[in-house]
């Protein structure tokens, strides 16, 4: 069927895709003007004192002043850093663990106990602990970023590894592969899709648990600890709003650069490929 | 026993028989006693469930077996050999979808030994005697099922071994394009002198292909029949199947088959392969 | 054709299945006990005032909500003013947003127009990591229990929302067609066909919700008046009482545990033909 269709219909598919997704698009900013204006009524109007919500007018001013101001930008910046470590140290952990665990049935059964239990405990209730035995700074950050973010990368790569098909892992060995090559050809980019999903939840999570370290435990840097100062000390609502803006916007951010490169690397997936055929 | 005495056997299989252990034991290979000759296209037939899959995955040293031995060549099979190549029927499952065709062929090609010229010169020759030159930059699911098929018959060809298993192959795909494949079987044997065995459950596909049809039992199985086809080379879609040759040992077949479906399924004696035709 | 011959996976997999699920069990809570084993190895040998004994941890453990009089079911008082308001509000949160997402999503995922509308709103809001929101939570509702309430199902909805949506659209097509032709009317489709349809995909959203309440509870009670046990356990590493630190990790390790195997035994139950329509077809 894939290959059948003829170029004609492709075209015709791809013109109505486009005007399609205008219309999306054009609804979509209409729903968040209607948002804005009906938020800057409300504030304007005093039905809800300008102390809770100031007017959106004022907010998006301040996400500007904010977006050149040098201290906010820094305190972003050491939020993104502790996100970017803790991330990669998660990945190279979980993935290795997962596959190893994935390709052994006894040693994932054995694990298995171990891994429920210690999943379900919040990483958030670890973060007395973690300024305890670290201190407030990045290391603390960090050490709680990749005790959250394990179990998702982590249980994902066990899963796709148990998900490798089999005909395919034979395929490799009847034509004299070795196990490694099988795992390392095979099963690994078989999994990949599971995997980079994993990626992209602990993505999110490494970024809420930053903010959470740095607005609970007090760390000495980082958004969070900025928001603090901001709705604490400063009693500036408008402040806070700009940055809860700007702090959606980086996770908008973040998630959009990873299916940017989930759609590069893993085009040949099925579930990609209507969007690599829309695209193309 | 030898099936020619002739031509040297390439593939050897002595008293071979398999159970699977556990809470339903089955027995799935009874006892098997062939030979492949060196050159020759034999393929096996049987009726569903009669442990050809089995008997494969020991054949291609993917699966030890209870009992028996196979040769390749001589040599006791241990592992997979180097020598033999397997084409799946689940061609979309056994292509890997993340490598394009071209880089499907290079994953099997041995990395050592060849030079990256070498390399490219197999890819083209295989996706030539394949049809598929234009197809070589696509991805498998880019393709139909049976240029997949085509795709994953090159692998096995660019892989030169001297023997190719093939597991019931064209078994997922249209009247037509199966047609077209088996011609194409006969043709890249012409080009490559291989050795074929080739299991299908079509018992038309079979005495169209082989040189040779074995006739299964059911499981456990055992070789009913050992059949040489002499229809005259080349073969022609229409006029071989019309040879009053091939209606009757189609039929022969068939006849075989249905009174294999139809009897209870009781251990044959051993030995009782020993004695067909 | 593709069912004669196609055991090339799964053969080997067979045999003995009850024995093997007993050899899993013990296996599985084998690692776990040699986990404590090691702990409290590690713990006396390295005696840091950090990471007490596991042993010393669960005698606290029982000293703190588990060493009340008989007519209470051995449950302390602590257990009422611990336990009892965080897992109200956690699961008042929860409930709260599992109502609102997916009478939002079903409602998203049925007019194309209305999800054009809401969508980048849905999909920005959803990006701010929720302990951002905290200070405009403080701002709007105060430290009390109505800005934790609200926290929480805030911070839930979207797994909910966004699983509906998507289960919603996916409902096949030619289901609702046999709707049409047999003139279901418009509860039917919804009741019949739409929700079933869509129910795995909600619990799917509504497992991932449930493990993120626990955490967004957790932060919630960390800040503002205390009271719960992620106070408890805040409180405990203010003064240097490192038992009642890890009673309280420990007991919500055990929380997290249990609530999601309650629910993965009511979602087994409610979408058992979806499991087994799968297995059919593998």
């Amino acid at each position: 069927m894939r290959s059948v269709t003829t170029s004609t219909s492709h075209a015709s598919r791809r013109a109505r895709a486009g005007s399609r997704s205008r219309v999306t698009i054009l609804r979509g900013a209409a729903g968040l003007l209607v948002v804005f204006l009906v938020a800057e009524l409300i504030s304007r109007s005093g039905i809800v004192s300008e102390v809770f919500l100031p007017p959106t007018s004022v907010v998006l001013l301040r996400v500007a002043e904010l977006l050149i101001n040098a201290e906010f930008l820094s305190a972003i910046l050491a939020t993104l850093q502790a996100w970017v470590i803790g991330l990669a140290i998660c990945i190279a952990i979980a993935v290795a663990l997962g596959v190893l665990l994935g390709s052994s049935g006894a040693a994932y059964s054995a694990s298995r106990a171990v891994i429920e239990f210690l999943r379900p405990i919040p990483s958030v209730a670890l973060i007395p602990l973690a300024i305890l035995v670290l201190g407030n700074d990045v290391e603390m950050k960090i050490a709680l970023i990749v005790f959250s973010t394990l179990w998702p990368v982590l249980f994902n790569t066990i899963y796709g590894m148990h998900d490798v098909d089999p005909i395919a892992k034979l395929t490799a060995m009847s034509f004299g592969r070795s196990r490694l090559s099988t795992l390392l050809f095979v099963s690994l980019p078989s999994a990949a899709p599971f995997i980079f999903t994993g990626i992209r939840i602990a993505a999110s999570v490494a970024l809420i648990v930053a903010v959470s370290a740095e607005l609970l435990a007090g760390a000495s840097d980082g958004l969070g600890r900025w928001m603090l100062d901001a709705s604490a000390t400063g009693n500036r609502p408008d402040l806070v709003y700009a940055a809860t803006i700007i702090a959606g916007l980086l996770g908008l951010g973040i998630n959009g650069v990873l299916v940017f490169i989930e759609r590069r690397m893993l085009s040949w997936q099925p579930a990609l490929r209507q969007t690599r055929e829309g695209s193309a | 026993m030898s099936v020619t005495t002739t031509r040297t056997d390439l593939l050897t299989i002595e008293g071979l028989g398999h159970v699977y252990e556990g809470k339903q034991r089955h027995e799935a290979i009874g006892r098997l006693d062939f030979a492949v000759p060196e050159g020759a296209f034999v393929s096996i037939v049987g009726p569903s469930g009669c442990g050809k899959t089995t008997m494969l995955r020991c054949l291609s040293g993917l699966m030890s077996p209870t009992r028996g031995t196979v040769l390749l060549g001589g040599a006791p099979v241990i592992g997979v050999p180097r020598d033999l190549a397997l084409v799946f029927q689940d061609y979309s499952r056994s292509l890997f979808p993340w490598r394009t065709v071209a880089g499907n062929i290079a994953f099997v090609l041995p990395r050592k030994q060849l030079s990256a010229a070498e390399r490219k010169e197999r890819i083209d020759e295989s996706l030539d005697a394949v049809g598929l030159s234009a197809a070589a930059d696509k991805y498998p699911w880019q393709l139909s099922g049976g240029m997949q098929q085509r795709v994953a018959i090159a692998r096995a060809l660019a892989y030169r071994p001297t023997i190719l298993l093939m597991d019931e192959p064209f078994a997922s795909v249209d009247a037509q394009t199966r047609a077209e494949l088996e011609d194409l079987m006969l043709a890249v044997r012409q080009r490559f002198g291989m050795t074929i065995l080739f299991v299908t459950h079509d018992i038309d596909e079979s005495v169209y292909l082989a040189d040779r049809v074995l006739v299964l039992s059911k499981s456990p199985s055992t070789i009913v029949a050992s059949l040489e086809v002499n229809l005259p080379s080349p073969r022609d879609q229409v006029g071989t199947r019309e040879l009053d040759d091939f209606v009757q040992l189609r039929s022969k077949i068939a006849r075989m088959i249905r009174d294999q479906s139809t009897r209870r399924p009781s251990a044959p004696a051993i030995g009782d392969s020993e004695s067909p035709s | 054709m593709t069912a004669t011959d196609t055991s090339w996976g799964g053969v080997a997999q067979r045999p003995r299945r009850d024995f093997r699920r007993l050899r899993e069990f013990a296996a599985r809570w084998g690692a776990l006990f040699a986990l404590g084993v090691v702990w409290e190895i590690a713990a006396r040998i390295a005696d840091s005032i950090y990471f007490p004994p596991i042993s010393r941890i669960m005698h606290r453990f029982v000293e703190l909500w588990l060493s009340g009089p008989p007519n209470t079911l051995f449950l302390t008082e602590g257990v009422a003013t611990d336990i009892v308001p965080s897992l109200t509000r956690m699961l008042g949160g929860w409930s709260i947003a599992v109502v609102l997402g997916v009478l939002l999503g079903v409602a998203i995922g049925r007019s194309r127009t209305l999800g054009d509308f809401v969508e980048p709103i849905i999909h920005f809001v959803r990006a701010i990591p929720p302990p951002a929101l905290i200070p405009i939570f403080f701002i709007l509702l105060g430290i009390g229990n109505e800005m934790r309430v609200s926290l929480i199902a805030f911070a839930v909805i979207w797994p909910v929302l966004l699983n509906t949506i998507d289960g919603v659209r996916s409902v096949e097509t030619l289901h609702l067609d046999t709707g049409r032709v047999f003139e279901f009317d418009r509860r039917k489709v919804f009741f019949g066909i739409v929700l079933p349809s869509a129910a795995p995909k909600i619990f799917a959203g509504m497992r991932v919700s449930l493990s993120v309440a626990l955490i967004v509870m957790v932060i919630s009670e960390m800040v503002g008046r205390p009271d719960g046990i992620g106070s408890v356990i805040l409180g405990a590493q203010r003064t240097f009482r490192m038992l009642d630190m890890w009673s309280g990790i420990l007991l919500l390790g055990i929380l997290g545990y249990v609530l999601n195997a309650l629910l993965a035994l009511v979602e087994s139950r409610v979408t058992k033909w979806h499991r087994g329509a799968r297995e059919g077809v593998s």
